[in-house]
Parts: structure tokens; sequence; C-alpha cells
């Protein structure tokens, strides 16, 4: 008798081979429709991101001084002609003027201005450079001057939303990726190291823990964006948040592995181990911290929703990502400006939330799927 | 009994200590004081500048500094706000009372609707009105709650400029009458102002809790010992509401004490965005003027409040648990 007709598995016309617990965990994560669909979204904003200066019409901060588009509506595309002929797509260019009942400040299309919507345009006076690498001008579409073309409207100063959001795009996305990336080590470190050791060093990190967790998380993210000095290079300022994002965010993971080294510590199979001479590094990191991976998996891709929402709402208070540069949070904050009811004569002014929304919610969905694909108990 | 407060509060003394120290260090390790901005005023002299100094205790040690700050607050003094020269308990007093008016309003909405929603959920777990409440909290906990607010603000000028009439007023907590108003009506132009920001509040923390509410009855619902319940040939009804629901609400009664602290800081964002005066905001002037002794007399509040939270928590459980006896 052969073992394959012993094996179940090969009767059906399947390896004789267990699964590894990779394969398990990508089968089970590919049923997870939510997490397939979040995970495909994300890969389009990110390599978006990538492109953003490209896919930009405009530059980061770019504004025009004699031509003010403070809170220009979106433009219109038009694909018809005035005699309702389909025509390549152009713009009117428009003129700002003051509604005589409201004095609400408008912009009215100038009908005898016409500019074509150009594609793979050429942007001399906005280089920059597709990857940090290759110096280039080349824009996917835009319009020439006197027009402009503001798909998604213009802010406070005047400057294109859409191109903004791009830029923006490149902070709010990967600013939660870098602090839960920092986050996850701290806790894996001080939770490892407390677990391990157990005594004394336990005990300091685990009154740390606590006591960052005491403090009310909004106004410790407050009291620490302080910290970074109001004239400080706004590039550091990104790297602040990122910094301050991790440290408050690393208590949680750490009490976890925390609580699995130290039930590891007395396993069998550590000390054997150390019987057999192995060294603490070794057995930390060779024997102890793999059986934490599924956990970081999951912390991972579930804490970044939580730190993305979290610097939208310091950019939101004016307390994050600071000018020139922008953030999602940060644009939002226009929408208020000038008196918080405001928002009613610049609605596009909302739009980046809705990119928030899209990015949390997608990042949700990869988490859970990611969470169930490694909990055997969930199985399918 | 008493020795068990005695205990936990014995405890938390290292965490206090060391969460206002953390605070504390935090604000020294900002760059300037409130007196720049003082300095740079041409009319202020530098003997105003000693003189403040000196009122301030800002001439003393950091240690020093700190030491006073305990001292005080241990004896009740909160200490001075320099920006408005108030004592900071009669600064924060008021807000604190209007951000706890918000909060504590929207949790009993909050348990008194999310609850029956998780429950639903989980006993019908995979029907068709799950996987739609499913769906739509899903969506909601991906909004950040200050963008909710902003909708929410929209939804309403549109209204007023569609229809002429305010469906609810969009910011700030009184009318401009409000002096002229009986008790009475103080009272429910409150309410009138309040629903706004609450609702806010409710739809996003509404999707968080009714979905860990679901999960905790379907994790309770699987047990043997439901099972065993069921087998006894008990009512669905009685297997549901006694054995599982019981247990499931635990750790959330439990919970209520840890949401003594959120009365204060709970918010957050949403008082910004509707201009509600509530602690949040004083919170924000404080760190753009660097107000050094309500920053750190606010979060000693709030640890105050965390500890009497965690006394409430510990004392709850020991009455809806049995197996739990601290005394």
């Amino acid at each position: 008798m052969s073992t394959s007709s012993l094996n179940p598995d090969a009767r059906e016309g399947m390896a004789p081979y267990a699964k590894s617990r990779t394969q398990v965990v990508w089968e089970q994560f590919r049923k997870h429709q939510l997490a397939l669909f979040g995970g495909m979204i994300l890969l389009a904003m990110y390599i978006g991101t990538i492109f953003s200066p490209f896919i930009s019409p405009y530059g980061l901060a770019e504004y025009s001084t004699s031509n003010i588009t403070r809170f220009h509506p979106p433009t219109r595309v038009h694909f018809f002609d005035e005699s309702g002929r389909l025509t390549a797509p152009f713009v009117y260019a428009t003129k700002q003027d003051l509604d005589p009942v409201t004095f609400a400040q408008t912009f009215i299309d100038q009908k005898d201005i016409k500019c074509p919507v150009q594609f793979m345009m050429p942007r001399p006076d906005q280089p920059y450079n597709l990857f940090f690498l290759i110096p280039t001008n080349i824009r996917l579409f835009g319009v020439s001057q006197p027009c402009n073309i503001f798909i998604m409207g213009a802010d406070l100063y005047g400057r294109d939303v859409f191109s903004r959001l791009w830029y923006g795009a490149a902070v709010s996305l990967t600013i939660g990726i870098f602090a839960v990336t920092l986050s996850t080590t701290l806790g894996l470190i001080f939770g490892g190291i407390a677990g391990y050791y157990g005594g004394w060093v336990d005990n300091v990190i685990m009154r740390l823990v606590e006591i960052i967790g005491a403090i009310p998380s909004l106004f410790l993210l407050l009291t620490l964006t302080s910290v970074l000095p109001q004239d400080l290079d706004p590039i550091l300022v990104f790297y602040g948040i990122i910094f301050l994002l991790g440290f408050i965010g690393w208590g949680g993971l750490a009490r976890t592995v925390r609580s699995q080294i130290s039930a590891l510590r007395e396993s069998d199979m550590v000390q054997a181990a150390t019987s057999l001479g192995a060294k603490e590094a070794r057995i930390i990191g060779i024997h102890m911290l793999p059986i934490t991976f599924s956990l970081l998996i999951v912390n991972l891709s579930l804490g970044i929703p939580s730190a993305i929402l979290a610097e939208s709402g310091l950019s939101f208070l004016g307390k994050g990502i600071r000018e020139p540069y922008s953030s999602w949070g940060s644009m939002i904050n226009q929408a208020q400006e000038g008196g918080f009811a405001s928002i009613i004569y610049r609605p596009w002014m909302l739009i980046p939330g809705f990119f928030i929304v899209l990015a949390v919610l997608c990042w949700q969905f990869l988490g859970d799927g990611l969470r169930d694909a490694f909990d055997p108990r969930k199985r399918q | 009994m008493l020795g068990f407060i005695l205990r936990r509060f014995l405890n938390l003394i290292p965490v206090f200590i060391g969460a206002t120290m953390l605070t504390f260090l935090v604000i020294q390790a900002a760059p300037g004081n409130f007196l720049d901005e003082r300095k740079l005023d041409v009319r202020t002299t530098a003997a105003t500048i000693e003189r403040l100094e000196r009122q301030f205790g800002l001439d003393k040690s950091l240690p020093e500094q700190y030491i006073r700050w305990l001292g005080n607050f241990v004896t009740g003094n909160l200490g001075i706000s320099f920006d408005s020269n108030i004592a900071v308990w009669d600064l924060i007093a008021p807000k604190i009372a209007n951000s706890a008016m918000l909060v504590f309003g929207e949790l009993i909405l909050l348990y008194l609707i999310a609850v029956p929603i998780g429950i639903y959920g989980a006993i019908r777990q995979y029907s068709l009105g799950d996987k739609v409440i499913s769906l739509i909290s899903y969506f909601f906990i991906g909004f950040p709650s200050f963008f909710l607010a902003l909708l929410i603000i929209f939804a309403l000028v549109s209204f007023k400029l569609q229809t002429g009439t305010f469906l609810l007023p969009v910011g700030g907590m009184t009318s401009e009458n409000f002096d002229s108003l009986s008790f009475i009506g103080k009272f429910l132009d409150i309410l009138w102002h309040i629903m706004a920001p609450m609702l806010a509040l409710l739809i996003g923390d509404i999707a968080g809790l009714s979905r860990t509410f679901r999960a905790q009855m379907l994790e309770f619902l699987n047990q043997d010992f439901v099972r065993t319940a069921r087998a006894k040939g008990l009512a669905e009804r009685t297997v549901i509401y006694k054995h599982t629901l019981r247990n499931a609400l635990t750790p959330f009664i439990a919970g209520i004490g840890g949401l003594l602290p959120a009365i204060l800081s709970g918010a957050g964002f949403i008082e910004v965005v509707f201009n509600w005066p509530g602690l949040t905001p004083v919170f924000l002037e404080a760190i753009n003027s660097q107000d050094i002794y309500v920053l750190l007399s606010t979060t000693a509040v709030s640890l105050v409040l965390l500890v009497i939270g965690n006394l409430i928590s510990d004392f709850l459980l020991a009455v809806v648990d049995p197996r739990i006896r601290y005394f």
C-alpha cells in the first residue's frame, strides 16, 4: 500500500504534503473579498502617490500673484463647443467678480478666451524629479495661461486642490506606515525586553507604558507637538510627527508582546535552547520573536489607519504638517477659514476628507482580512 | 474594601507623578516660554518681565518649579493661567462642565443605541440587516470625527439656505439672547445647541461600539455553556439575554469607569469644529501661548479622574461578576 492512498489530499489529486503556513494564510486571505478590494484600492492610491507630480497639473505651492484665484470653484471642462458639437476638451478663462447681492466673491467664465486641455504638457517653469530621480517637466494634463484648470477647485491661496491632494497623499499615506513601523519596533523591543528579563526592567518599562497610556492621547499628542519649533524646516516637522505618533503608540503592543514572551520563556523549547547553550539574543530573535509575527502584521495593518486618522487630526488643528507641504488633514483646515459656516461657499475644500475615509477604510479592510487569515479559529 | 482602595491609590501615585512629570518636561522642552511674546512688546519693561517671572516662579530651577506645582496641586491650588491671569481652576471648571455635558449625554445615548444594534448583529449574524449595519458602521469608523462634523455643518447650512429655517444651530452652546431666558428656556436652548455636536460624536462612536459589542456577543454565543443552556431546552430569550448578554456586558460595564477621563477630552475635535466652549479649545489655546499651569493641571485633573474611574471600574466589576471579590 502506497502512502498516497492513505492521504485524503492525495486522493483528490492534490499534493501529498502539508501546506506551509504562508500558503494557508494566503488562501484564507484570498477568500476575504473586502480585504482584496481594500488592497487593490490602496495599491492604486500608492502608485498614484509615486506619480504625484506627474498627475498634478500644478506644482506644490504654485499660485499666480497677478491672476488671483483664491477659493476658485472647480473649473468646468467642456467637451462640446457653443454649437453643441463634440470637440477636444477645453476650458474657459475666468475672471473674478463680486456678487452684487451678497458681495460674495465669484468667478465668471470669459467665453471669448478658450484654452484646450493639453495632455503630456511640458511645464518648463515647474520642473520636478520623477521618483526623486528623473528630472522632467512633463505633466499629465494642463492648460496654458491665462486659463486655469482646477478640477477640484482652488484653496485659500489660490493653489490647485487636485495637485495638492496628490502631493498631500505622499504625506498622509506614508506617515501612517512610518509611524506604525516605528511604534511596532519600539513595542517589540520594549515588550520583548520586559517579558524576557522580568524583574525591575519589566517594572520600569510597564510603568512607562502605563504613564503614556494614562494621559489622554489627544492632550499628550498636542503637548508633544509644541516641542517642534515654529521655524523648523517643514520636512523635519514631517519626521517629527512620525516620531511623536510612533512614541505614543507602542504601549499596547509592548504589553501583548511582553505577555507572550514571558509565557514563552517558561516553555520547553526555550529551555531546550538554553540548555543547548544558545545565547540570549539568539533565543529572543530566533525562537521567540517569530511567534509574535502574526501579531505584528495585524498590529501594523490595523495601526496604520489610526495613525492616518491621528495625523489628519493634528494637521487639521494646524499642529501637524506645515506649509508649504500639504496633507489631507491640513487641506480640510481651510474649509472653515473665515467663519465656521463658510464651508457652504467652498464645499470642494472637503474633498480631501473623502480620501482620508477611503484610505482608512481600505487599510481597515486589509487589516481585518489579515487578522482573520492568521487566526486559526476563523478559518473557513 | 478600604484597604483595597488605599492599595490602588498607592499603586497609582507613581503613574500620576510620572505622567505629570512627563508633561512638565515636554512643555519645558518646547522652545521659548510664554514671556517671549511679552518681551517682543516694546511697552513691556524689563522690570515687568522680572516681576512676572518671579510671580510665576519661572526664575526657579525646573525641579523646584515642578515640586512647587505638585505641592500646590495636592492642596487644591491648580496654579494661575499666564494668559488670562486667573486661577486655572476658575478657567477650566466651566469648560469641564461644558465638555462633560456633551460627552455624558452622548455616552448615555451611545450605550442605549449601540448595545441593541450589537445584540441584533450577533443573533442575526450574516442576515441582510446585519450585513447592511456592518457595512455602514465600517464606513463610519473610517471617518475622522472633525470631517464628520464638517459634513454635518455643511448639511445643516445647506438646509438653511434651501428652506430658510435652521434645523439645528451649527456652532456655540447658547443663543445670543441666552441671558434673558428663564431657567427652562436656558436648558432648552443648550439642548438645542448640543444636538449637532452630539450627533457628530454619536455616529462615529455607535459604529465603533456596536461592532465591538457584536464581536463580544459572538464570542460567548459560540461557547459551551450557551450550547448547554440550549440543550437543556431553555427558551432562546433566556439563552441570549440571561446567559450571553450578561457575560458580554461585563467588560463594557467595567469599562464605564475608564470613560470618566474621556468626559474631559472625549469630544476633542468636535468641540473645535462646532465652536463648543469645552476643554479642548482651551487646551489648544494654552499650547499656543505655552500656558504651563493650564496644560499641566488639566492633564493632572484628567489623571485624577482616571484614578477614580479605575476604582469605579473595579467596584462595578465586583458587582456584576460574582467571581471577583476584592474585599
